[in-house]
């Protein structure tokens, strides 16, 4: 294990924590094992001799340069002018929205890791010490989170407000964190004492994914949204403002920069002050009881429901054929909706599916109009929503629970075709159709009935890329393998299946200039398709 | 067989220990003094309160009423500092297993108050003798089940506890490693170490226990040598006496149908 800089850093405090009644070199262990964990991903047990050479990286320290990057955004925010008020509350009200987010995706394993218990509380350790490691390992990260998000503005701010910017900024973000870790916290404690730790895992993954996909969203709007603000709005104080929090941490630049003195506006730093002390009263607590209810996240308690799901299974006897392609895709159904980490990892990629197309439309209706847009062909843009299947097909074979693929081979089964088939299947049942459902109807609503004959291209044209995106599975098994080995960049794939929807686009656009192209272009993709998946079923499915 | 003695020392002892779950009793007044050098069968059918006495012991559960003893010190939420004569393996298996073998190892070592050099050089003996010095270095997480349990077994007795608790030690472990690990444990008992032991596979049980508790329902419902239990109930084995006490003689059926079932008859 290396000594971290962290905790050399951390040496300095020793005394304060020795103070506190905490056994310092026993909590400074604790945070190195932690530490260290936090910096691994769990090998893969095949190969775990090839990896073990290669230098340990820190997932979360990388994930940083991303948010350090986002923060380049907020630069403008903070430089702009001098009503302070209302930039800063923006500042605030971002920052507060990307650490209690981030916060639930990493400070969730941190909160809620249920091994603690066993392994370090049967050990002749203090509950102090134990809680003062915890606390500590959370604030570390929140300073580096903290830290990456806000250092650009705040340089960039104390060069054109000075100094005192400076200080007010650095106070109101320690009191920010502070608000935001105990409401973390109690969000937690309600969740998990009125439902059971599953629906807590539920909750925090659905958190994850909406983060992934506001982040990815953001940059697109973000971007173009400076066009749209107006920067000389009028934001004068009100009553209602005292429910938004980073309207509180806002008000004192205003009451101190600006000597604007107001009563809203002295309240409103008086609840900045306060609330983070008095939640961290309630925070501690309530912590004995939260920790109780911790243990719902191990038990397993309330009867399961068994959940009827007819429509299922007739969608399931419409597109399978073979009764093994439909047990496969039953399989694959439940697999695919159980699995929080495939949900992690695929639904922002469907959620950017939907947005997509509406982005390119965007441009086109800044620069001409929309009657322009609506009197266009620019409908073909829903071919973006099909940009995203290749990474989500390769997800595909991955599962947190991939050690459970040996059951595909000690099955008596002839050939794993239908096992891909009914995966596939699912994927466009499940996750795709309902995107592109969604889209029709907006996209109908936009550009009226005449496009529908143009959808079914499109809808034919997607599922025949499924089959060519089934390419990328290269031999292995659906949920075969574990997450860990998945590669992110999936750039390359990206950008050859950008160029290949783009082609079929094209050929489309080409087609509707024809009298009845559409229509024809529509046999040749429904012939196409069939021979595809035929074809795909007897060779790259076949082992 | 040792004879208890009233004269021995006590190790740990319980007095009208009860936990509830909300409305579900989950032990009814355990009385129970353990002294030292015994090996104790603890058993019971699942659920009956076995691993909630051990939790209580080491501290991992609150709640509850009664007086717990170890080494002639109350146990209470603030002291913590008796167990670092304790060892514990738990029936799940707990580990921070992206840590290799040795990182875990020297940090339970570390955590019981040992010296790093020490606690590290003691483990990578201990792992030798158990034929896994090649993985020490390696990530527990890539472990097969008996190589984790191994694991487990040697960070429970790094620091040289008095008093070990375990809970189902030899799943996973092979053979020959189960024949090793027993007579580890008799020559510990034989040194005055005081061994409490709960496992569902009675044979085991039968052979190295001195002394054998069976608790049903959170009762204790049989204490005592096996030779005594023998002598009170008429039923020749182990297995067939916990049939007797925990009320259970429908196996037969249970399984005459399990089959039928299985069969479509």
């Amino acid at each position: 294990m290396k000594d971290f800089r962290t905790l050399k850093f951390l040496d300095f405090f020793k005394v304060l924590f020795a103070r506190l009644g905490v056994d310092y070199p026993t909590m400074r262990k604790i945070l190195a094992v932690k530490l260290t964990m936090d910096g691994r991903r769990t090998p893969t047990i095949f190969n775990q001799q090839a990896k073990k050479k290669k230098q340990e990286e820190n997932g979360f320290m990388k994930s940083l340069g991303m948010y350090v990057l986002m923060s380049l955004f907020l630069i403008p925010i903070v430089v702009f002018g001098k009503n302070y008020f209302f930039q800063m509350s923006i500042f605030y009200g971002i920052v507060m929205f990307l650490v209690m987010t981030s916060m639930i995706s990493d400070f969730s394993n941190v909160l809620l890791d249920v091994r603690d218990k066993g392994i370090l509380l049967t050990k002749p350790v203090g509950k102090k010490t134990i809680s003062a490691a915890k606390t500590v390992h959370i604030s570390i990260y929140l300073f580096f989170l903290t830290a990456a998000i806000a250092a650009a503005p705040l340089i960039a701010g104390t060069l054109r407000h000075g100094l005192l910017f400076l200080l007010l900024a650095i106070i109101g973000l320690i009191l920010l964190d502070l608000f935001i870790v105990v409401l973390t916290a109690i969000i937690y404690y309600f969740i998990l004492r009125f439902f059971d730790g599953e629906k807590l895992k539920d909750i925090i993954n659905y958190v994850q994914i909406g983060l992934s996909i506001s982040i990815a969203v953001g940059y697109q709007v973000l971007a173009r949204a400076f066009n749209f603000v107006d920067m000389e709005i009028v934001f004068s104080p009100s009553w209602w403002q005292f429910l938004l929090p980073p309207i509180w941490f806002g008000a004192p630049f205003e009451l101190v920069l600006q000597h604007h003195s107001n009563l809203y506006l002295v309240g409103f730093s008086l609840l900045a002050l306060v609330i983070p002390i008095i939640s961290i009263i309630i925070y501690n607590r309530m912590m004995p009881s939260f920790e109780r209810n911790l243990q719902k996240l191990t038990n397993q308690n309330g009867e399961s429901r068994r959940k009827e799901r007819r429509w299922k299974n007739w969608i399931a006897r419409v597109v399978c054929r073979s009764t093994e392609e439909r047990v496969f895709f039953r399989f694959a159904d439940n697999m695919m909706r159980n699995e929080r980490e495939f949900r992690l990892k695929v639904y922002p990629a469907l959620g950017l599916s939907l947005v997509f197309p509406f982005i390119f439309m965007l441009n086109e209706i800044q620069m001409n109009s929309y009657a322009h847009l609506v009197a266009s062909k620019w409908y073909l843009a829903i071919y973006m929503s099909c940009l995203m299947m290749p990474s989500a097909i390769t997800m595909l074979k991955y599962s947190g629970k991939y050690r459970g693929a040996w059951i595909y081979r000690s099955a008596p089964i002839a050939n794993l075709a239908p096992l891909y088939s009914a995966a596939l299947k699912v994927f466009i049942v499940n996750l795709f159709f309902p995107i592109f459902l969604i889209l029709s109807v907006i996209f109908i609503a936009i550009f009226g009935f005449k496009i529908i004959l143009d959808l079914f291209v499109v809808f034919v044209v997607s599922i025949l890329f499924t089959v060519i995106c089934s390419l990328t599975l290269n031999g292995t098994l659906p949920f075969s393998e574990s997450f860990e080995d998945a590669q992110q960049s999936g750039g390359l794939k990206v950008i050859l299946a950008m160029l290949l929807i783009a082609v079929f686009a094209v050929v489309h656009y080409v087609a509707s200039l024809v009298p009845f192209g559409v229509l024809i272009y529509l046999a040749v993709m429904v012939i196409s398709t069939i021979l595809g998946w035929k074809q795909a079923y007897k060779t790259i499915w076949n082992f | 067989m040792i004879e208890i003695l009233p004269n021995q020392e006590v190790i740990l002892s319980l007095q009208g220990l009860s936990k509830n779950y909300g409305s579900k009793n989950v032990l009814n007044g355990i009385d129970l003094t353990v002294y030292r050098g015994q090996i104790i069968g603890y058993i019971g059918p699942n659920g009956a309160g076995k691993s909630t006495t051990i939790k209580i012991i080491l501290g991992l559960e609150g709640d509850y009423s009664g007086k717990v003893e170890i080494f002639g010190e109350e146990v209470t939420a603030d002291n913590y500092h008796y167990k670092r004569k304790i060892g514990y393996v738990p029936e799940i298996a707990e580990l921070y297993d992206n840590l290799t073998a040795q990182e875990y190892l020297t940090f339970i070592g570390e955590l019981y108050g040992m010296d790093f050099q020490a606690a590290d050089e003691k483990a990578e003996k201990l792992m030798t003798l158990f034929g896994l010095e090649a993985v020490y270095h390696s990530r527990i997480a890539s472990f097969s089940k008996g190589m984790r349990q191994k694991v487990l077994v040697i960070s429970s007795l790094l620091h040289n506890p008095d008093l070990l608790f375990l809970d189902e030690p030899l799943s996973g472990l092979d053979a020959n490693s189960v024949m090793v690990f027993k007579e580890i444990l008799a020559i510990l008992a034989a040194q005055g170490k005081t061994i409490f032991y709960s496992s569902h596979i009675m044979d085991v049980v039968e052979k190295i226990s001195n002394r054998i508790i069976l608790i049903n329902d959170g009762k204790i419902v049989a204490d005592g040598s096996f030779t005594e239990l023998k002598q009170q109930n008429t039923e020749g084995t182990l297995e067939q006496i916990f049939n007797q006490l925990t009320g259970f003689n429908e196996y037969k059926t249970i399984a005459e149908e399990f089959v039928a079932i299985v069969r479509e008859v």
